[in-house]
């Protein structure tokens, strides 16, 4: 039996697209996520709940909630979590959320997130890449004009998603937005809803993404700051490494 | 029978020091993680920052979101240390941060940061874009 549960609050949506928008460089996900619950009015819809989790509740207009929870609509369900997920149960998390889905029946999975570059706050746009977990879903991405990821290494969330994606044959992507390492980045996680939004139809306006933009900043400072250690545990340098190609 | 005692390469004594140092940046780190990010009595807040230290030079990185250029203020204490300061454009209260328990309200960003290395500060040379602040510092090589 899994360690990890998800509690059910709501009428589950069956064959709905599944986004993830998990702490990562730039916080893009986080970001982009807490945008598309605003801007679409998503609920809560499920939580997870685990003794595997460190002992952190997340207190909303006086009343607990779980760290890592879901968001939804009739069509969507987008799993976000609130603080940095430790190196140690992102595994867990990630099944638990992937075995989840399947059993809706997602028809796709998308997560949302980042890519890391030197002279960040030089570049005059941001480029968006996509990994797919199939060749099918690879093609989809390509004929959408957006710049498939061919090499190179994934660390985090998104690449246990991908991977388990791949394995159980759920189509899904992984979008990536250039942005800072280190620094919380609205302005990326703009870029990369703009993608989810040519990839899904999904459209949101990002106008008040951008205009918050440095107070976004200024409050997500502390998530950065930890999600940069877990980050570290995880190896995260390790996607600047130049892959030794193995045919 | 006496056992004797395995020369350690050069190797071995490099990795154990940079492994000392990981320990080190990692208790460094938990410390700074145990403080707030925020200071009432001050009304200062942390900024988020980034140091690189390559052959030639200290390249500092610090996110000054939501601060006037003009009032960014890098000033060095010491040889190896700057306070970084940057007045913001407008006071922020703690319920605009998402803690509608706390009273406070801030109107800086401030820092002090430590060089790992001998740097010339004379010839330290400051940019601002888009509210990060980049910070070159050219080392000095002792003969």
């Amino acid at each position: 039996m899994s360690e990890i549960k998800v509690i059910e609050k709501a009428q589950i949506p069956i064959g709905a697209v599944m986004l993830f928008g998990f702490p990562d460089v730039g916080l893009v996900g986080v970001i982009a996520a807490s945008h598309l619950i605003e801007e679409l009015g998503l609920a809560e819809i499920a939580y997870l709940d685990s003794r595997l989790m460190p002992p952190l509740i997340v207190l909303h207009e006086g009343l607990p909630h779980s760290s890592i929870r879901v968001f939804g609509n009739d069509k969507i369900m987008l799993a976000v979590s609130e603080t940095p997920i430790s190196a140690e149960i992102i595994y867990q998390v990630m099944d638990t959320l992937i075995e989840w889905g399947r059993s809706k029946k997602v028809k796709l999975m998308v997560s949302l997130s980042g890519m890391p570059i030197e002279d960040r706050q030089d570049a005059k746009e941001l480029k968006v890449f996509a990994a797919a977990s199939s060749p099918e879903t690879l093609k989809t991405v390509k004929d959408k004009g957006i710049e498939a990821l061919m090499e190179g290494y994934m660390v985090g969330p998104q690449a246990i998603m991908l991977m388990r994606a791949s394995q159980i044959g759920i189509p899904a992507i992984t979008l990536m937005a250039q942005c800072f390492l280190n620094y919380p980045d609205p302005e990326s996680a703009a870029e990369v809803l703009k993608g989810l939004a040519t990839m899904t139809g999904m459209k949101v306006d990002i106008a008040k993404l951008l205009e918050k933009g440095e107070e976004i900043r200024l409050k997500a400072r502390d998530v950065m700051q930890r999600t940069q250690q877990e980050m570290t545990k995880m190896k995260k340098s390790q996607e600047y490494d130049l892959p030794v190609y193995v045919s | 029978m006496a056992i004797r005692k395995r020369e350690r390469s050069f190797f071995d004594l490099m990795d154990t020091y940079f492994e000392g140092l990981e320990e080190e940046f990692d208790r460094w780190r938990e410390s700074i993680m145990d403080m707030p990010s925020w200071n009432e009595k001050t009304c200062a807040m942390r900024p988020l920052s980034d140091m690189k230290v390559t052959a030639r030079e200290v390249i500092m990185t610090v996110d000054l979101p939501l601060t006037l250029e003009s009032s960014v203020q890098v000033k060095p204490l010491d040889e190896r240390t700057l306070e970084i300061s940057a007045e913001m454009k407008r006071k922020i209260q703690f319920k605009e941060l998402g803690a509608t328990h706390r009273k406070g309200e801030f109107h800086k960003l401030h820092c002090h940061k430590r060089v790992p290395v001998p740097v010339d500060m004379d010839k330290m040379h400051v940019s601002y874009k888009k509210g990060i602040l980049e910070v070159h510092i050219p080392r000095k090589h002792e003969r």
